[in-house]
């Protein structure tokens, strides 16, 4: 053999195709149709499933919070109260439990839900009559700040 | 003609009245027909007298002490804010976390930002932490881990342009051994 041109004859060929092909059919084993056989197919199922998962990911926050919205606001109208009502008084009370401990508690504590309910309506009391009496009436007692230093 | 004299004379004494405000008038104790602007739309709001209302509290919180002191209650839930979030958490229960902490496995640990303790009669709400003389929540660290391999992907149509990134979290689990509560409520 001349040795000159025997690096001519040699050129790189993919010998891993099968692979690449497979890593990419795996996600997709679970699809309908032919889009979990065949590659053309599934590539582009497979793309539009990973973008989709980002998207949810960051969309998942917004849905959860809306839930637990729903769920306090079913669980405060059980016991008399507005969504807004009771949020506000209890941060103004200095409670700071999220809105996803609330809906937690919601369910599975009701006892302590009505109690935080109670409190929540006797600020909004003390809150209306402060607004309303001039000052002359006696400070409630639930609308005492607790102060750190 | 006498409904109107009565509307007449209610709207002359509630002027008189705001415009005067003379304690000779709250004393003769006027009454006032009821019309629609006799009184204000929203309901009128009465708050219980204050000191019968600090007996009262001073009763629950006595009660509560007792109640605590002698161990009356069942299974403890608590209200814990840890690694940013807030968990409620018993005994015996298992916590996942998207994050590294410094202590190794086996390690036991307290948690002090406690946000509320309840029992089954009774819950302590804090304002908005209780005091660390007042609950102890104590944990085990059992597992620190990777999460399962997320895959983060942005992928424009018909513009060549494509990145897929995997990201692996690291986790942490901790068992909650025990929530103690000492009766030293004020």
């Amino acid at each position: 053999m001349v040795l000159l041109s025997l690096p001519c004859w040699l050129r790189s060929r993919l010998t891993d195709r099968f692979w690449r092909v497979q890593a990419v059919l795996k996600h997709a084993r679970h699809f309908r149709g032919r889009k979990n056989r065949c590659f053309k197919l599934a590539i582009r199922s497979v793309q539009r499933a990973f973008v989709k998962t980002t998207k949810a990911r960051r969309k998942k926050k917004s849905f959860m919070r809306e839930l637990w919205i729903t769920r306090i606001e079913a669980a405060s109208l059980e016991h008399g109260l507005k969504y807004p009502a009771f949020i506000g008084n209890l941060l103004k009370c200095q409670v700071d439990l999220n809105r996803k401990m609330l809906a937690d508690l919601a369910i599975y504590e009701p006892k302590t839900f009505k109690s935080l309910a109670a409190l929540a309506q006797r600020r909004r009391q003390e809150g209306f009559l402060a607004a309303l009496g001039d000052g002359k009436e006696p400070e409630g007692i639930f609308s005492r700040t607790v102060h750190h230093y | 003609p006498s409904q109107i004299a009565l509307k007449s004379g209610a709207s002359v004494t509630q002027t008189s009245l705001a415009h005067t405000s003379c304690p000779a008038f709250h004393s003769l104790a006027i009454i006032i027909a009821k019309t629609s602007l006799s009184s204000p739309p929203w309901p009128e709001v009465k708050l219980p007298d204050p000191i019968e209302e600090a007996k009262y509290h001073a009763e629950v919180v006595q009660k509560v002490n007792e109640m605590i002191a002698t161990g009356q209650y069942g299974r403890l839930f608590a209200v814990v804010h840890f690694a940013s979030k807030q968990w409620k958490v018993t005994s015996e229960d298992l916590i996942l976390m998207e994050n590294k902490l410094p202590a190794e496995c086996g390690d036991r640990i307290r948690l002090e930002k406690v946000l509320m303790v309840g029992a089954d009669d009774f819950t302590l709400i804090g304002r908005p932490l209780l005091g660390k003389d007042l609950v102890r929540v104590e944990a085990t660290v059992i597992e620190k881990t990777e999460s399962w391999p997320k895959i983060n992907m942005k992928f424009w149509k018909r513009h060549n342009y494509q990145k897929k990134k995997i990201i692996v979290q690291p986790q942490t689990v901790l068992r909650i051994n025990t929530i103690e509560i000492v009766p030293c409520l004020s």
